[in-house]
């Protein structure tokens, strides 16, 4: 090889700036040991690049030299070696505290890695299935040319309310998608509603918890609906088929 | 008048491995401004800059035993220490959502063509960069200041690998020879 052609040819720049590959990087290392005219090169560049960046150089805030110079006295400070034939004994010790305590951490960290890595899995497995079941669910209704659509606002007592329900005009099924709902009392239930001629006709109980599971919910089907409702209901009550509690939310197809 | 201690660079050497505060307070006071000229050609927001540097010299604090000198000079290493860090901080998720007025997508390419396009002040070591011609000048400030791979400048420029790796050694070559 050509010494003087691969100084050249710009190996020693790349090196010094830290662009060359690791492959590169080794084969300049060895031509740096056996041709001192490469390592003279070298050497040469970086002393020009070093007075290129003093030439460059922009001053640094005041303050900044002590805060570093707090953190490393805080956080860098080396205990000295005791030395002697008793320190050779206390080491060797050390060493076999220390190697014991590597192994039983190592130990358990195996273990714990293992059992979350499980939990992930099962963790994993669920949300995969629901989330099948859901992009089902959406994909059933958005090709569907039959499915209505009701944006179902929500009434003065809670105005921040939304809800939505798709509805099949053919199969007469029935999706709710809980938007924002507030949290009801413990001893309260949502109730799902078709409004045909003004007259509530029960489509269930909202039986999920409202603030966690966004998801679309099957709900009873609605044989003819102009509008849906959602009122709040005292739970188990005798008779379901008609409303008592406030309205939350309501809409039109 | 007091005399200004000056070391060789083995003694500064030998005595930051013994982590000897003076010695450290002499490499803060003689290379701090030419490594914040470096880190600010980088990171364009001040405090953040700041922090960079002050990250770098703990840093050159703590891992001054894994400092190879027949790898290069001291301040060859510190100088690719500050560099790595400045980019590494730009390609954090914080800096990233700290720049609020630029949305910067995921995607590589499109954070490649951006960048060809953007106009970053010219400070510190980038001030030299002006003299290139403009295709080599956008290779170095790619690859040296935004520490992107030749693959991924190939790719995302489209020019194949073997043209980007000569123009950049030829822009180097060229950048060497304004310095001397």
């Amino acid at each position: 090889m050509n010494v003087q052609e691969y100084i050249s040819g710009g190996i020693v720049e790349s090196y010094v700036l830290g662009l060359a590959s690791a492959e590169e990087r080794s084969e300049f290392e060895q031509m740096c040991r056996l041709y001192p005219e490469v390592l003279k090169a070298r050497i040469a560049f970086e002393e020009a690049l070093e007075k290129q960046a003093l030439d460059t150089a922009i001053i640094p805030p005041a303050d900044l030299k002590n805060k570093i110079l707090e953190q490393i006295n805080s956080g860098g400070k080396v205990i000295s070696m005791q030395t002697g034939a008793s320190a050779k004994i206390n080491w060797l010790k050390y060493v076999a505290a220390a190697c014991f305590i590597l192994l039983a951490g190592s130990f358990y960290w195996n273990i714990s890695l293992y059992n979350k890595n499980k939990k992930l899995r099962t963790d994993n497995d669920n949300t995969v299935a629901k989330l099948n079941t859901l992009e089902n669910d959406i994909r059933i209704l958005q090709q569907n040319p039959n499915v209505k659509m009701a944006a179902m606002k929500g009434m003065d007592i809670s105005p921040q309310s939304y809800t939505t329900v798709y509805w099949d005009t053919a199969s007469h099924d029935v999706y709710l998608l809980a938007n924002n709902l507030p949290i009801p009392p413990t001893d309260k239930q949502y109730q799902l509603w078709a409004l045909l001629d003004g007259k509530p006709v029960d489509l269930g109980m909202i039986d999920f918890d409202v603030n966690q599971k966004r998801l679309l919910v099957r709900m009873k089907n609605a044989q003819n609906a102009q509008a849906f409702a959602i009122t709040l209901e005292k739970k188990d009550r005798p008779d379901v088929s008609a409303p008592q509690g406030d309205m939350y939310v309501m809409g039109k197809l | 008048m007091s005399l200004k201690t000056t070391y060789s660079e083995q003694e500064l050497l030998y005595l930051l491995q013994q982590r000897n505060e003076k010695a450290f307070s002499y490499l803060y006071d003689n290379y701090s401004g030419a490594l914040f000229g470096i880190i600010n050609s980088i990171v364009t927001q001040k405090e953040i800059a700041n922090d960079v540097l002050q990250n770098v010299f703990v840093n050159i604090w703590k891992k001054i035993d894994s400092y190879d000198p027949a790898k290069g000079r001291l301040f060859t290493w510190m100088l690719n220490i500050a560099r790595n860090a400045a980019i590494d901080e730009v390609r954090s998720k914080s800096y990233r959502d700290s720049q609020k007025n630029q949305p910067f997508p995921e995607d590589v390419d499109v954070n490649i063509s951006g960048a060809v396009t953007s106009k970053v002040s010219d400070v510190g070591l980038k001030k030299i960069l002006s003299k290139l011609k403009s295709e080599w000048r956008v290779l170095v400030d790619l690859s040296y200041f935004q520490g992107f791979t030749h693959e991924e400048i190939s790719k995302a420029l489209n020019i194949p690998l073997g043209t980007v790796k000569t123009r950049i050694r030829s822009a180097l070559i060229e950048l060497r020879n304004m310095m001397q």
